[in-house]
């Protein structure tokens, strides 16, 4: 009996996982639409408070999913008449690879003193200035092909905010229908872990947008202010990064120092930039992370570290801005799973 | 063609009604206009039982409460599982963890098979969030049904005490 017991647990073991490297194989096939859902879904998700708030005023839910809609769709409006020129203007000057006479001289010479003086390393012909301007222009590529070709601006302009809509709209249904077809056993179990989940991943999430939000804004005014060119990319580049924990605060002021040098063909700027990136974070400390509640999901920082390395290693720059939260929905459902496996395993149901 | 449609609406009529009484007579949603009724009817998930299916088991974490539309359910408690009471329609059980995170104290399984109603915490938060006066109505009928079986309980005890007392009185 308990051998026979033990071979059909074993069939339903084999049978997950090969429904799970199906499911895995077929979501890999489909990457770019898997994309699109996942961050039409996190945008919901960090939206749904405000939908709430504007029901508790009185509104149906469709009329305060329309109403935002509306309101992000007339900001996205405006951005792309104010913004999007900017930004693919700067991209376009990067693409094509800028540098001042002042700059080429001084990493001329810096490459002569190279060649001359460590020789005996093997070191000759390095061509420093057009590496530096093949890498500028690889970067320039690289972004004007991943944010601003013409056919992921229709994509995304168009399905992700009807995707976000009707996640937002019917998010309470769709959640109905996952939980309808769960086993009676897993039931309560299941909602307890939506609901642990809701309260940890929710909070961390909507913080950390808060404070992409705000650290980006200061980033441009306080580039903008100091007379740093391309302000406005590198200040969008420095809020997103900083959704990236630990790597982030750090990314946005290297290439705001890089940029400047290159800019200036000195260092004039660089303490400048210093003293603001240091500042950002200190107003990010002292004023926007008590606003932006339980940021913490209470993970080990190597965890996060190693999250952050397999996530940026399997999807890239998503994959590092998706790692924390997947961490943080892992840990919960590993945790609650083993202390209710180890008061309740032996028990019979 | 249309007999199969009234008779489809009927069976549809016949089950929200069947809810609507059952809810009613559930002192957490009593007094509740029609329309928020329809919104609780919303957030609450239902689900069948078969016989002597476990329904939470005593040390589950909980989440809300489980309100009997039809069938009978067994509360029982230990690993001996000690019969501690049996519901019927229009009961409802596990109101306790819509407050607190302590766990489940006893088991319940359906005797028979079951309809039920669930309320869980979550909904309840969402309400709370989302149209306040409605909520604070269901905090309120909850915190009066607590109070109401806090005050069976303190009876209960000072019965069991008197008869302590008696008995000691009795025996000296």
């Amino acid at each position: 009996m308990k051998i026979c017991r033990n071979s059909s647990n074993l069939a339903k073991v084999i049978l997950f996982l090969i429904a799970f490297i199906i499911l895995v194989a077929v979501l890999a096939a489909i990457s770019d639409v898997v994309k699109l859902v996942i961050i039409s879904a996190l945008l919901a998700y960090v939206l749904d408070p405000l939908a709430s708030f504007l029901e508790s005023r009185g509104m149906s839910r469709t009329s305060a999913t329309a109403s935002i809609f509306l309101f992000f769709c007339a900001l996205a409006g405006i951005s792309s008449i104010v913004v999007l020129p900017v930004l693919y203007g700067e991209i376009k000057a990067i693409q094509s690879g800028f540098i001042l006479e002042k700059t080429s001289l001084m990493v001329s010479s810096f490459d002569d003193f190279l060649v001359s003086n460590f020789a005996f390393l093997g070191i000759r012909d390095l061509h420093l200035l057009s590496r530096i301007q093949n890498a500028m222009a690889g970067v320039g590529d690289w972004v004007f092909n991943h944010f601003l070709d013409a056919a992921s601006i229709i994509t995304g302009m168009v399905l992700i905010p009807v995707i976000v809509f009707f996640f937002m709209k019917d998010g309470r249904k769709f959640k109905r229908i996952f939980v309808s077809i769960i086993p009676n056993r897993y039931f309560e179990f299941t909602l307890y872990l939506i609901h642990k989940m809701n309260i940890q991943i929710g909070n961390y999430l909507r913080g950390q947008m808060l404070e992409a939000t705000i650290v980006g804004i200061l980033s441009i005014l306080a580039l903008w202010l100091i007379g740093v060119k391309y302000f406005f990319i590198i200040g969008v580049v420095a809020g997103l990064a900083n959704l990236i924990p630990y790597l982030g605060p750090v990314t946005g002021a290297t290439i705001a120092i890089i940029v400047s040098i290159l800019q200036t063909g000195g260092g004039d700027k660089v303490l400048y930039i210093i003293v603001a990136f240091i500042l950002i974070r200190l107003i990010d400390d002292v004023l926007v992370l008590p606003l932006a509640l339980a940021k913490s999901v209470h993970i080990h920082p190597l965890m996060v570290l190693f999250s952050l390395l397999i996530g940026g290693k399997l999807f890239g720059i998503l994959g590092m801005l998706l790692s924390v939260p997947v961490a943080g929905f892992i840990k919960v459902v590993v945790h609650e799973s083993i202390i209710n496996y180890r008061r309740y395993g032996d028990r019979p149901a | 063609m249309n007999k199969l449609w009234e008779n489809i609406f009927k069976f549809r009529q016949k089950e929200t009604d069947e809810i609507d009484n059952v809810l009613l007579k559930i002192p957490v949603f009593q007094g509740l206009k029609s329309r928020e009724l329809r919104t609780i009817k919303r957030i609450l998930y239902q689900r069948e039982y078969k016989k002597d299916e476990v329904i939470f088991n005593q040390g589950d974490a909980g989440l809300g409460m489980y309100i009997i539309v039809k069938g009978t359910v067994e509360i029982v408690c230990g690993p001996e599982r000690h019969m501690l009471a049996e519901l019927s329609e229009g009961d409802f059980f596990g109101e306790l963890a819509l407050l607190d995170d302590s766990p489940r104290s006893a088991t319940a399984f359906s005797k028979t098979p079951c309809k039920i109603l669930c309320f869980f915490k979550p909904e309840l938060l969402d309400i709370i969030n989302r149209n306040p006066k409605l909520g604070s109505k269901i905090l309120f009928k909850l915190a009066w049904t607590i109070s109401e079986r806090l005050k069976i309980t303190n009876a209960q005890v000072s019965e069991l005490s008197n008869l302590r007392h008696r008995d000691r009185l009795d025996s000296q």
